[in-house]
């Protein structure tokens, strides 16, 4: 069992994020994790490697310490790695993200591809199912529960008020959600591995790409402006007895705020 | 010069970091609270193999060098310093003459056991009358036929209670001073070792800490850790300097634990309409334990380096233990102030970090003894 997860070097979730002149530009403080949907991913990657053989590779798209998520992958358990290291490649939309990805994933069978199914950055939820779409696979989302059996996945997702089950014959795309599983913990001798690990680049023309189908210069969805979020007002605390705050923040929603 | 860490270390640094945020922070506080040691965190540690950091591969260890080591020594620190303490007396002082001098039937009953977690060690200077004054250890050993008969008490222990194993300092003949002392292995069920009194602490509570009790203890001569009699002394300056740099390092640890929860109170506390973080007073105190932080981190990393290079760093490592636990009692001081009297309230953290900095002020030397040892080194003997 061949198995490729691609996961995402984000902000940290405590990193500090500023909006730069006038909405251009972010300015996110040095501090990154893979995306935690992309950590079920993996673990679930190393788990079927565990019940049914096989490799797993982990593949990432970025510069600097974007390194960080492969060696991570190999801390957890991961066989190999995968960079996609350079300038062009960055600051692509999710189409031109997953055209890249699924290029690099093309370059060798693979039966399972696994990702989460969002990044925890931006949130678009668009690269999984586009790699999908341009490896022709087909692709469940939002998967809490995998079980793959004789080339097939059944693939549990959820949805509102309960979940669904799907068959798909392998190869597939599965994106993963909360509840698939708990990311172990890596030990210190895949901390070692990952540490010691030379982890192999690919360029666009290693995978047979122009610099302008990808990143920034391939993207059809640009970034105009970042917002800041509305400020929150402040928390008012009421003292006195339940019933008696009670009756007081009622009045103040009637009377001061308006909303009722 | 080259200041950074290594791509490979900060990727330790950050899966350390990743490892104590989900395993050790969540509870520290029941840690605290119980004072009791964490068994199952400690199985948790032994099975990723922590406890191995500073040993070689070949024997379940990590063979991390000084610099990965005070990484880790600073985050399990930030994470429970009560926690850290045990876990890195296994791993350095509880071990290190078992590995250096241990011979293969004692590494395979003690030091490949404490590796995985399987048994606990300890190292036991400190007497009732003596601590930084090793000189005046009155626990004797003294040869009888072909064994060498313990007798005395060691306090201050940590592990001791709950040890399998201990390593202890021990004279040939008090008159000789620091020219008598030497190191013996005493396992756990040897007739006339026992633990004693069990220490009630202010701080860095859950690590066990307490008295051992050698009495007429009677040891095979390979449980001499050491080539030659009365060489105790020497041989525990190949890891005095890592000891006080590693004091150093937990000491930055707890720093960094108090400065983030006081940052975060900062951003979030407000007074007359703004964070408290907008005023200048406040403002002043950050810069001031965040510049000291930083000093103390690059004198760690660089007495780290230093013993890496084996070149000397007596000095440097007396310093860095002196400096980076002075700066922690100053910054757990200023987030208690900087969290007003929330900072004096038990269901809050801050006033756990104030606790827990005042231990490392003894550890490794008391700073009064630091300071002079670095006078004299500085001036020169009169």
């Amino acid at each position: 069992m061949n198995i490729v997860v691609l996961a995402k070097h984000v902000p940290d979730a405590e990193a500090l994020i500023e909006i730069k002149g006038t909405g251009e530009k972010l300015e996110i403080e040095q501090k990154f994790a893979v995306s935690l949907f992309d950590e079920f991913a993996l673990e679930e990657a190393l788990k079927i490697r565990e019940r049914l053989g096989g490799r797993v590779k982990v593949i990432t798209l970025g510069t600097g310490k974007a390194i960080e998520v492969l060696r991570t992958g190999i801390a957890m358990g991961a066989d190999e790695a995968l960079l996609l290291d350079h300038e062009a490649f960055l600051g692509g939309d999710g189409y031109a993200t997953a055209l890249s990805l699924s290029r690099a994933i093309a370059k060798e069978a693979c039966d399972i591809v696994l990702c989460g199914k969002q990044a925890v950055d931006d949130d678009r939820g668009e690269v999984g199912p586009m790699v999908a779409q341009f490896l022709g696979l087909p692709h469940v989302g939002s998967v809490v529960k995998v079980d793959i059996a004789e080339g097939r996945a059944m693939a549990e997702s959820l949805v509102e008020d309960g979940r669904v089950i799907f068959e798909v014959p392998l190869p597939a795309i599965l994106t993963t959600q909360k509840g698939l599983n708990e990311p172990r913990v890596p030990l210190v001798t895949g901390v070692m591995k990952a540490m010691k690990a030379q982890i192999p680049r690919a360029t666009p023309e290693d995978l047979g790409l122009d610099p302008n189908q990808i990143g920034l210069a391939g993207s059809k969805v640009r970034i105009r402006r970042y917002l800041p979020p509305k400020k929150r007002s402040q928390v008012q605390f009421i003292a006195g007895d339940a019933p008696g705050a009670a009756a007081e923040a009622v009045r103040i929603l009637i009377d001061v705020e308006r909303v009722i | 010069m080259e200041f950074s860490l290594t791509e490979e270390q900060e990727f330790f640094k950050k899966t350390v970091t990743d490892t104590i945020d989900r395993m050790v922070v969540p509870k520290a506080r029941e840690i605290d609270e119980k004072d009791e040691f964490p068994w199952e965190l400690w199985r948790q540690f032994g099975k990723l193999g922590y406890l191995g950091l500073r040993y070689p591969e070949e024997v379940g260890g990590m063979n991390a060098d000084p610099v990965t080591a005070m990484i880790f020594y600073e985050q399990i620190a930030r994470g429970s310093v009560g926690f850290a303490q045990s876990v890195i007396m296994n791993i350095l002082m509880g071990t290190y003459f078992i590995y250096r001098f241990g011979s293969d039937e004692i590494k395979a009953r003690c030091l490949y056991p404490a590796i995985k977690g399987e048994k606990i060690g300890t190292m036991c200077f400190t007497e009732d009358q003596s601590g930084s004054d090793l000189s005046a250890t009155r626990t004797t050993a003294v040869k009888e036929g072909g064994e060498w008969v313990i007798n005395g008490t060691k306090m201050w222990i940590t592990n001791g209670p709950i040890a399998d194993m201990a390593t202890v300092l021990a004279t040939t003949d008090p008159k000789l001073g620091a020219k008598g002392l030497n190191f013996f292995l005493v396992e756990k069920g040897t007739p006339g070792f026992s633990a004693g009194q069990v220490l009630d602490k202010l701080g860095c509570r859950g690590t066990v800490t307490g008295e051992l009790v050698f009495d007429n203890v009677r040891l095979p001569q390979e449980n001499l850790l050491g080539e030659e009699v009365n060489k105790g002394t020497e041989y525990l300056g190949e890891i005095l300097d890592e000891v006080r740099v590693m004091t150093g390092a937990m000491a930055l640890g707890i720093a960094q634990a108090a400065f983030d929860e006081g940052l975060e109170y900062a951003r979030k506390r407000v007074a007359f309409g703004k964070s408290i973080g907008s005023y200048q007073l406040i403002r002043a105190k950050f810069a001031d334990m965040a510049t000291d932080m930083e000093a103390s981190r690059l004198m760690i990393y660089y007495s780290a380096w230093r013993i890496k290079e084996k070149l000397s760093s007596r000095k440097e490592a007396a310093m860095t233990k002196m400096f980076a636990t002075e700066t922690c009692l100053k910054v757990v001081d200023e987030v208690t102030r900087i969290w007003g009297a929330n900072g004096f309230a038990r269901e809050y953290d801050p006033q756990r970090h104030f606790r827990d900095a005042r231990f490392l002020l003894y550890g490794g030397g008391t700073h009064e003894i630091i300071k002079d040892f670095l006078g004299r080194m500085i001036i020169g003997k009169s």
